[in-house]
């Protein structure tokens, strides 16, 4: 890795330095050196507090070192409890000691060169690195993970593999655990080389390089460091980001997925007056970046925490002020003002000053929380289940032929993606980037929605090689939205990042589209919108419709709207004047027929030997006679590879023998996943229900006979029951109970009533052909008799 | 009084028993055919591999869905703990999506120990829940969605549903919907696109068959015969139990009982009836308490109501259906008085009031639901002049006068033309 070859410059680096340092030993605490794991390090670092230890050990120490960090990380909540109890624990014990350290720094150190004394802090102090972290073990128990990350470009901050790889097993949660450890090291050692406004790139290298050297318990110096790199931050030479997810690339390469934090310099409105120094805000960008260029955990925090944070590290600030050379009370001026300020994470400019009350800042389910703690769900473990289970060809079957599962191909649409590319590419590709407007039709699960996703990704793909410019994308669905003016919104908000009522929402739009003034940088781009279930967004006046789809017929919109509904005449049942914004350029989606089903689904289940040839030609049959939906039909693969996994696992578990046979999906299996999804249940209730009930349906059906009148009453209902009770040697049960009876039937809908409080009034229907109940009926044994009024 | 006791004891064994719904579906879910099984194995399935179902639990009330549900969670709970998280919905209190979702996020949030916040939108609290289930993905848990009522959900536009199925089916995360309805055609109820992205487990429950009955009564109502009780008191219950079970008597009540509702619930219900006619001081359950709880439970409401009536509402009644008789299909107050006042002055019958006490005893036929308007538009109109309807059937009046104790002759005689 990375990290290898440059070890040997480091030591180099190193010596010279050690060798300075190695003047002042007389200083009463260079504790860590002495035992490697950090953690641990700062406990004993109490009992040695008095005793002076040469530094020299610190490098033959490092290696070891890092590995027991990387062990640790294995038990990661642990770690964290542990460590924040520690950690507390001395900064107590610490801050009462800070005034010896202190003027003991001063007598000794105030003479020597300056460089020297920038070790020489760093070798010492103990007070401020403590309070460093307790204002991260504060802001972890906010759970909140950020981390600043370098432009992805930069190469440089190679963070340990290993650490990483162990971390990753564990998840993000502990990743972050990774990150703070290790660029704590980092930022000291930044410290430790100095002047903060440096390039930063080099130095952060070395210096951390040199880091973990360094060991540890780093002085205000380290404060200092970070400081630095906020300012980094707050300069946009660096970036913050949110880490939304992780995960391993085919070559090995750890990347994650990132949300953006911007400064207010960086938002389409510039910093306003009412922006405080340390303000950020959250971005809807998101990117995908290699995990190699995160240099250190980062806090963002909510003004009341941030607030609550400053205080405590005032006041341990005062105190190491004092001690501060020249050099640094520049700098510090220039930050005097920044520990007032307030540092705000906020998603909204507008809403910034109306957001006093951060009462439900925190909810998880409000998006001001930002689903504020969820990573506390991750699992302690693996559980055992997922672990060492390994699965058999039905249970690859079965997953592979999940919904959510996407394919790596997508067969059978070919024609409509290409048709989509080129509507796409010419809309975008086109100097002028005329507005247009494509309709998608077809019934539910023929590959719509994703055929469009589909083709959106290659795109992407085309625009991150060069070969396409840049466009913006937004994708709504109309029947997640509360109401369809709520699109506005939705749509101003993916653009902008800013949440407005739909109203406002609706102004910036018509603004940007309409009257083509183009605010931010970004808002040149082309932009593609696709609305899923367009159908639902029809309100009584259609303007909502109207609106959108009149944006792409102006001159400077650049906007390309894509519609998805089911219906193939949608435009032609609309007002004239939106089916012709609309109605000109389609494509219809047809349903599937056998093979293509046949082909999805063998296209999925290639290389695992699960179903029986005809079994799945037999299901793509039956789906495309019914719907050519290709939902259905993986469905039902799904659910005969169940049927058949249940047979294998009953009989096994019964015969405590190995499962007989390959457990091959066969036709069998297939039919009754058909007959549990298609087959409409009456038949079975009808035959299984109770006497009365079945005399009851035979009244209704004989009563239809006789009158030909689909509906009757109860009243008539119950007189031809008890005709037929009497000339069949049955007790009559009365016409309560009789009712009572009508209502169950009516409640299970084999028949169709009004509420029984209307008694002999009560209008009946039968909800199934008269057929079926005669079907159901007929071979009836307890009562042979029915049959003659069937 | 050792022996008292013993049967207060026993008493209290079987209505804890009845009212326990596991212990009545434990026996019948054994069988690699039952429902519970195969529900129990799509939900565990779904949960060792990580994949998205629903499933519909499908039967007439009182079959037993919830309580094979319940049965289900609860022993993968045991089986998977910290791995499940339950939603609970009914239809009835959650049919409106807004409350749905929030309902969603409320039990999330208590499940995870989070924050929740009642201010917070819909569009909020949707994507929280979109959050949740990748977030849940991920760290290898379950979230099972129980919708009680099912076709309650299935109305309107169904976002609830589609916000739902379509995030299973776009995110990787583990989740199981289960809906639990009584009516049989609830899957043709979803919307088009709804319907597409259910997967259709479908789980039918039907009444139990003679034999399942039979098992249950004996699983139900036999002592234990370990230390609990004392020996030959249990082997004597239970030596009579049998006996009772094998009589035909008591089968022909169980029979006539069940022909008017076989479900389970109906059974235990009536069962229930009987553990408490049950003396202390017959040590054993007999026949007879069968008997009485049967005739105590089968009662025609109308009927008694009729008995319940006084000589000038029967004379009501009885105009009424006179009126309906000779064809007249809307009539009121004022009509049947016309009547009433013709039948007196043909007849000359002892029994005439005056027209407001007339009144007053129509209205309270009205609010006995032996007659009804016909209309609920006319509120403004008063009652004499609101059209009306006999809300009991000529028969059950008949019927009804027969057995009233002192009907005037001449009533009976008005019914019969």
């Amino acid at each position: 890795m990375a990290d290898t070859p440059r070890k040997p410059l480091r030591s180099p680096s190193k010596k010279p330095k050690q060798t300075s340092s190695s003047s002042i030993s007389l200083t009463p605490q260079t504790p860590q050196a002495v035992d490697p794991p950090r953690r641990s390090s700062r406990r004993l670092s109490l009992k040695l507090d008095q005793i002076t230890t040469p530094q020299k050990p610190i490098s033959q120490l490092e290696k070891p070192n890092k590995d027991s960090l990387v062990e640790e990380l294995e038990t990661p909540h642990k770690l964290v409890k542990d460590s924040s109890r520690t950690r507390r624990n001395s900064r107590k014990n610490e801050s009462t000691k800070n005034p010896e350290s202190k003027t003991d720094y001063e007598s000794a150190n105030t003479p020597k060169s300056r460089t020297k004394v920038v070790e020489v802090e760093v070798s010492f102090s103990p007070a401020s690195p403590d309070q460093l972290e307790t204002k991260k073990r504060k802001r972890r128990e906010d759970k909140d993970r950020k981390v600043i990350t370098r432009a992805m470009a930069s190469k440089m901050q190679r963070v340990n593999r290993r650490a990483i790889r162990r971390g990753f097993i564990i998840r993000k949660w502990c990743m972050m655990v990774v990150n703070l450890k290790w660029f704590s090291f980092e930022v000291l050692e930044a410290a430790s080389e100095g002047s903060p406004r440096r390039g930063l790139d080099l130095r952060v290298l070395q210096a951390r390089k040199l880091g973990m050297e360094v060991e540890l318990p780093t002085p205000a110096k380290g404060k200092r460091r970070a400081r630095t790199l906020r300012e980094k931050l707050l300069s946009s030479d660096l970036w913050a980001a949110h880490i939304e997810s992780t995960w391993k690339e085919m070559d090995g390469s750890y990347w994650f997925k990132g949300r953006w934090y911007m400064i207010p310099e960086e938002t389409t409105a510039g910093r306003q007056p009412h922006n405080l120094r340390r303000e950020l805000y959250r971005t809807n960008d998101f990117a995908d970046i290699e995990m190699e260029s995160i240099i250190r955990h980062c806090f963002v925090l909510n003004p009341k925490e941030y607030a609550k944070a400053t205080e405590i590290d005032n006041e341990e600030e005062d105190g190491e002020d004092a001690d501060s050379d020249e050099d640094w009370i520049s700098s510090k001026d220039a930050e005097s003002g920044t520990d007032e300020d307030i540092e705000y994470e906020n998603e909204n400019v507008k809403n910034l000053c109306a957001r006093t009350s951060s009462a439900h800042g925190l909810a998880a389910n409000s998006r001001k929380g930002q689903f504020f703690g969820l990573q506390k769900i991750g699992t302690k473990r693996i559980p055992e289940h997922v672990r060492c289970h390994k699965k058999t060809e039905l249970e690859k079957a079965k997953a592979t032929l999940l919904l959510a599962i996407l394919p790596k191909s997508l067969p059978c649409r070919n024609k409509e993606m290409e048709e989509i590319t080129a509507f796409i590419k010419g809309a975008i590709c086109d100097d002028q980037c005329l507005g247009r407007c494509l309709y998608v039709h077809g019934v539910p699960g023929t590959g719509k929605t994703m055929s469009v996703l589909a083709v959106m990704r290659n795109l992407r793909y085309e625009v991150d090689a060069g070969s396409i410019q840049p466009y913006c994308f937004v994708e709504v669905n109309g029947l997640k939205l509360a109401s369809p003016e709520n699109i506005y919104r939705v749509i101003y908000e993916a653009l902008s990042g800013n949440r407005v009522s739909w109203k406002k929402a609706l102004h910036l739009l018509n603004e940007r589209f309409s009257n083509g003034k183009k605010v931010a940088r970004g808002d040149d781009r082309p932009c593609i919108l696709l609305i899923d279930e367009l159908d639902l967004l029809v309100t009584r006046n259609q303007s909502v419709l109207y609106n959108i789809l009149d944006w792409p017929t102006k001159p400077h919109s650049k906007l390309i709207v894509i519609g998805i509904a089911n219906t193939m005449d949608l435009p032609e049942k609309l007002l004239p004047r939106i089916s012709s914004r609309m109605g000109i350029q389609r494509l219809c989606f047809g349903p599937y027929n056998y093979q293509q089903l046949q082909e999805i689904i063998s296209s999925r289940l290639k290389g695992i030997d699960a179903f029986e040839k005809q079994a799945i030609e037999f299901a793509s049959r039956k789906v495309a006679a019914i719907s050519g939906d290709a939902r259905r039909a993986l469905e039902i693969c799904r659910r005969a590879a169940e049927i058949a996994d249940y047979c294998l696992k009953k009989s096994s578990s019964n015969l405590d023998a190995t499962p007989a046979g390959k457990g091959l999906v066969g036709m069998s299996e297939v039919e009754a996943a058909i007959q549990e999804m298609f087959q409409a249940p009456h038949i079975q209730v009808m035959k299984n229900c109770s006497k009365l009930s079945k005399i009851f349906l035979t009244a209704m059906v004989y009563e239809l006979y006789k009158t030909g009148m689909s509906d009757t009453t109860f009243e008539k209902l119950a007189i031809t029951v008890s005709c037929l009770c009497t000339s069949n040697g049955e007790a009559f049960p009365g016409w309560d109970t009789l009712l009572k009876v009508g209502c169950m039937l009516g409640e299970s809908r084999i028949i169709l009533c009004e509420p029984g409080a209307r008694h002999r009034l009560q209008k009946l229907q039968l909800n199934f052909p008269s057929d079926d109940v005669a079907f159901a009926l007929k071979g009836n044994k307890d009562l042979p008799w029915l049959a003659k009024y069937l | 009084m050792g022996f008292q006791s013993q049967v207060e004891k026993a008493k209290n064994l079987l209505r804890t028993r009845l009212c326990n719904p596991n212990f009545i579906i434990k026996p019948l879910s054994d069988s690699p055919d039952s429902n519970y099984c195969k529900l129990k194995f799509t939900i565990s399935s779904s949960i060792t591999e990580a994949c998205n179902n629903s499933i519909l639990l499908v039967g007439p009330r009182g079959s037993g869905k919830i309580a094979v549900l319940e049965l289900a969670l609860n022993d993968l709970l045991q089986e998977y703990p910290d791995t499940i998280s339950l939603i609970r919905l009914n239809g009835l209190l959650h049919s409106d999506e807004n409350c749905a979702f929030k309902e969603i996020a409320k039990q999330l949030c208590l499940e995870h120990h989070l924050l929740f916040s009642k201010m917070s939108s819909f569009d909020d609290n949707s994507q929280f829940m979109i959050a949740m289930l990748r977030e849940c993905g991920l760290a290898h848990k379950t979230i099972i969605f129980t919708l009680d009522e099912f076709d309650q959900f299935a109305q309107g536009k169904q976002r609830l549903l589609y916000s739902l199925l379509d995030a299973m089916n776009t995110v990787t995360s583990q989740a199981v919907v289960i809906g639990v309805s009584c009516r049989l055609d609830v899957d043709q109820l979803l919307e088009k696109r709804i319907r597409s992205r259910f997967s259709h487990r479908k789980l039918l429950f039907l009444p139990p068959s003679k034999e399942d009955v039979q098992r249950l009564l004996e699983h139900v109502f036999s002592l234990p015969t370990d230390s609990s009780f004392p020996h030959d008191y249990a082997a004597q219950f239970n030596g009579k139990l049998q006996n009772l079970l094998a009589d035909d008597r008591f089968k022909e009540i169980i029979s006539s009982y069940l022909d008017l509702n076989s479900t389970i619930n109906h059974l235990v219900r009536f069962l229930f009836i009987v553990v408490s006619l049950w003396e202390s001081k017959s040590g054993f359950l007999s026949l007879e308490n069968f008997k009485s709880a049967l005739s105590s439970i089968q009662r025609q409401p109308k009927q008694e109501c009729i008995k319940d009536c006084s000589i000038l509402e029967l004379y009501i009644l009885v105009c009424m259906k006179r009126l309906e008789v000779k064809e007249q299909n809307s009539y009121n107050f004022n009509s049947v008085m016309k009547e009433y006042r013709s039948v007196h002055d043909s007849f000359q019958t002892s029994d005439y009031y005056a027209w407001d006490v007339c009144l007053r005893s129509f209205e309270r036929l009205i609010q006995r639901e032996l007659i009804c308007f016909t209309d609920n538009r006319a509120h403004g109109q008063s009652v004499e002049f609101r059209p009306v309807k006999l809300l009991v059937s000529y028969v059950e009046l008949q019927g009804g006068l027969k057995s009233y104790r002192s009907c005037p002759i001449i009533l009976q005689k008005l019914m019969d033309h």
